[in-house]
């Protein structure tokens, strides 16, 4: 049997990797905000889950997965207040998370479980989560894999995937509903308020080291598993909560290559510099 | 009007009464147009800026929907989901092609996007297909460019990929928004008479959106001329 310490490695390794990837989509196919709303409704969901005493893992999946269901059918070809709408799901998610959790704990006391979904926890990583994880993140392989070709072009331009006869919205509907399990698969082990640092982080990083799209996407997953792992690492060797640790690792790593590239710029603009005199 | 399944028999393209709006404006931006394009036509559409251009092919492609009034694209009301198999009869060029330095896609492999919406899942490119891809090329002169990624290449020889990857496809009905615009004087010439070329022995249908008339007018075989959103004139020639 795993130890506590194993399981919670294993599911950093495939939190960090399915977000990255995740990431990279949503950022090509430019539906961030879609999902900063969903990640808000799985938080709703999780704390709706500690008020009714019911598996918050549970609680918060069925959360993103309405909410992205919702925002992929009705409001995606919506451009000019989309993002109007996905504030308001953003700002309604989040007064459910917060009365939820004022609830619960003056109700039942439950603070360790408030803890578990604010900052995530060590402790929060089960076997049966991990497999969760582990499905959930071959299913995405395995769809990006055999849509690969649809992808890349709307990944290359979605007006014109969509004038030859993509369907845009189908493939932008299931990247949303990846994206809900995703985050509710995630969300015991960063937490509510931290596992969009997971989603975003390690493509902004990536995006700033390499160009090539394929790349980005390798990059990404690579990153996100690194700062899961370390973030994981420094949470157990300081005692600190797992979520804020890994958020601090991503946002360092994120700091990190941002230096890079504007070394890897400058280095250039001297080298250029040097062949025209 | 027949399905697009077979080859259409009636219009390729028609509006009744169209309006079409854009999400924030009162104004619409194209008002009261009605079409109708029968197969094996060239067909420009011309107007000065801001005249609804691009919100007609956009709309005759069903990328836009109308507010008020019916399109049909291949017999199929595009505001149904069905517009989407019309669609792969199609290719379109759009007039915003330019891609950042750093798109690192190959050219090889954008001109195969082309072909992704006929694809099931895991089906890979067959030989017909790569041949295509290669032809193609071949027609734009750019073959030298198949492994150079896009991000690098002239406005022109990216507009020239986007085009080989609109022929790649062999469609029933081709859209071009201002394919001129890039390209030098021989190679707008080239391609009028290329397009015409395809309008006459593939039997398909060609609309054309160009500000500028010099390099089509005399292959065209339907000139409409927008001005503020209306039909100002209809011309068979």
């Amino acid at each position: 049997m795993l130890g506590l310490f194993s399981l919670a490695f294993l599911a950093a390794i495939l939190a960090g990797c399915l977000c990255g990837a995740i990431g990279f989509h949503i950022q090509r196919f430019n539906v961030i905000t879609l999902s900063f709303s969903i990640a808000h409704a799985a938080l709703a969901g999780a704390s709706l889950g500690l008020l009714f005493n019911f598996d918050s893992t549970y609680s918060a999946m069925i959360a993103a997965f309405l909410s992205a269901l919702i925002l992929g059918l009705f409001f995606i070809r919506v451009e000019y207040e989309r993002e109007l709408i996905s504030m308001a799901v953003f700002s309604a998610s989040s007064a459910i998370a917060l009365l939820s959790i004022y609830m619960s704990t003056t109700r039942v006391l439950a603070t360790a479980s408030v803890a578990v979904v604010l900052w995530g926890s060590l402790l929060a990583v089960t076997l049966q989560k991990l497999i969760i994880l582990l499905v959930v993140t071959v299913l995405f392989l395995f769809h990006i894999f055999a849509f690969r070709m649809h992808i890349d072009a709307i990944l290359y331009d979605r007006k014109l995937a969509e004038a030859e006869g993509i369907d845009v919205q189908f493939h932008t509907l299931v990247l949303l509903l990846f994206t809900g399990v995703a985050i509710a698969s995630t969300l015991k082990l960063t937490g509510g308020f931290l596992v969009f640092t997971l989603l975003y982080n390690p493509m902004a990083s990536a995006s700033q080291l390499v160009k090539n799209a394929r790349n980005q996407l390798i990059l990404s997953s690579l990153l996100g598993s690194s700062s899961a792992v370390l973030g994981l690492v420094i949470s157990y060797i300081l005692n600190m909560p797992v979520g804020a640790t890994i958020a601090i690792t991503s946002s360092i790593i994120l700091l990190v290559s941002f230096m890079a590239r504007l070394v890897s710029e400058k280095f250039k603009v001297k080298e250029i510099s040097k062949i025209m005199l | 009007m027949q399905s697009f399944r077979g080859v259409p028999r009636g219009n390729v393209v028609e509006l009744n009464r169209v309006y079409v709006a854009y999400a924030g404006s009162d104004k619409p931006a194209i008002i009261d147009i009605s079409l109708k394009i029968p197969m094996k036509k060239l067909v420009l559409i011309t107007g000065p800026n801001g005249a609804g251009k691009t919100t007609l092919i956009e709309t005759c492609l069903g990328l836009l929907k109308p507010f008020k009034g019916k399109v049909f694209l291949l017999g199929v009301d595009t505001r149904k989901r069905e517009v989407i198999k019309a669609r792969k009869m199609c290719s379109y060029v759009p007039q915003d092609f330019m891609k950042p330095p750093y798109e690192a896609f190959s050219v090889k492999h954008i001109i195969l996007m082309g072909f992704s919406s006929y694809k099931a899942p895991f089906e890979p490119l067959n030989r017909e297909e790569r041949e295509k891809i290669v032809w193609a090329a071949n027609l734009l002169g750019i073959e030298d460019l198949l492994d150079k990624p896009i991000g690098i290449l002239s406005g022109g020889q990216q507009q020239k990929v986007l085009i080989a990857r609109a022929f790649a496809r062999k469609p029933k009905i081709l859209f071009l928004d201002e394919p001129f615009a890039s390209l030098d004087k021989e190679s707008r010439i080239f391609l009028a008479e290329m397009f015409r070329k395809y309008v006459d022995s593939e039997g398909a249908t060609v609309f054309i959106v160009s500000h500028d008339v010099n390099p089509i007018v005399a292959y065209a075989d339907i000139t409409v001329e927008l001005s503020n959103g209306r039909i100002r004139r209809v011309e068979e020639c």
